[in-house]
């Protein structure tokens, strides 16, 4: 099925129609996305920047990331919920616009940098306590993880100007 | 808003507005494009960080995140934080207002959220102070009380709120009688 495809047939659903001829449906689910998506940045960005060494320092960074990333994602799933529902209210405008295409590829490179995180550095995180430095591949992560989400939440806004 | 009272208030403010839009904030702010979305980038970044600390906060006094750290410890880590993001939230607001001065402050959501905000802020605030109080807020003790868990559920559910008031907005409606 081709992107042109998807948006057609998505936007016969009656939930796209309920979404797109509703006053308060769109800005209800923006809210949500709004409250899930800060939520995110802002859990991730305290794994990352204890990752980095400038906060939460006496604490092991192990245990911080156990402690916080079920919050982080929780949040990113009623991220992705909400965005697919906006998705669904205006699909051809979404999927014609660059700054949503620029958005999703980032939300992939930022996935793709967190699934390497955990398989190929998640075992050396146990050492982390205190003012101990991390290994150079994981402050490298950690600062794209940081770059990569001020990017996301930068063509997400983007997009409000363009739509 | 039709009563005087109402009247004169718009008045006061349709003076501050068109006194806003002939300053040189106006004209940065509006004078280029993509002023106003990197502003709201930063704003939404800074919401990002009050949200988190808050929710991080306030899950920790419900025994939810953090278990094992100190009570303390945790408002020392995540007030700073807090209180600088929200510095930035009033300063990108400023700008943000400035560039388009007969929006929100016409809007009634608008005083809502910032009479939001200045409560959640201050059972923030109230709620580190109650802790600092609490003998058990040095040690890991997870045995927090009642009163304390009703406050922390309600700070964030207020906060949380704040963010949804901010989004309406854009969606709002001026009230009668505003400056077009």
């Amino acid at each position: 099925m081709t992107l042109a495809a998807l948006t057609t047939w998505l936007e016969a659903t009656p939930l796209s129609q309920a979404i797109a001829e509703s006053a308060w449906l769109f800005p209800t689910i923006e809210s949500v996305h709004v409250i899930a998506l800060t939520l995110v940045v802002g859990s991730i960005s305290v794994v990352d920047l204890r990752l980095l060494g400038w906060a939460s320092r006496d604490r092991p960074a192990g245990a911080l990331i156990r402690s916080i990333v079920p919050v982080t994602w929780g949040a990113f799933a009623l991220a992705a919920t909400s965005g697919v529902l906006l998705f669904t209210g205006k699909p051809s405008s979404y999927a014609a616009n660059p700054f949503f295409l620029g958005k999703l590829a980032l939300l992939a490179l930022a996935g793709l940098n967190m699934a390497g995180f955990h398989l190929l550095l998640g075992g050396r995180l146990e050492g982390l306590t205190g003012t101990v430095r991390a290994p150079a591949p994981i402050r490298a992560s950690a600062t794209a993880s940081l770059l990569l989400w001020v990017g996301v939440v930068a063509l997400g806004r983007w997009i409000g100007f363009t739509i | 808003m039709s009563t005087s009272v109402g009247s004169h208030v718009t008045d006061v403010l349709a003076g501050f507005a068109a006194w806003l839009g002939k300053t040189p904030l106006f004209d940065f702010v509006a004078g280029v494009a993509w002023v106003v979305p990197a502003l709201q980038t930063v704003h939404i970044l800074a919401v990002a960080v009050v949200i988190a600390s808050a929710a991080i906060i306030d899950l920790r006094v419900l025994g939810l995140v953090e278990r094992d750290q100190p009570l303390s410890t945790v408002f020392q880590r995540f007030l700073p934080p807090l209180a600088g993001a929200v510095g930035l939230l009033a300063l990108t607001g400023v700008l943000l207002i400035a560039g388009e001065p007969t929006r929100a402050i016409f809007r009634v959501v608008f005083w809502i959220k910032l009479a939001l905000v200045a409560t959640a802020a201050a059972l923030t605030w109230g709620l580190a102070a109650g802790v600092r109080r609490w003998p058990g807020a040095l040690g890991g003790d997870r045995s927090v009380s009642t009163p304390l868990k009703v406050a922390a559920a309600s700070t964030l559910l207020l906060w949380i709120v704040v963010i949804v008031a901010g989004r309406w907005i854009g969606y709002a409606v001026a009230w009668a009688g505003a400056p077009q």
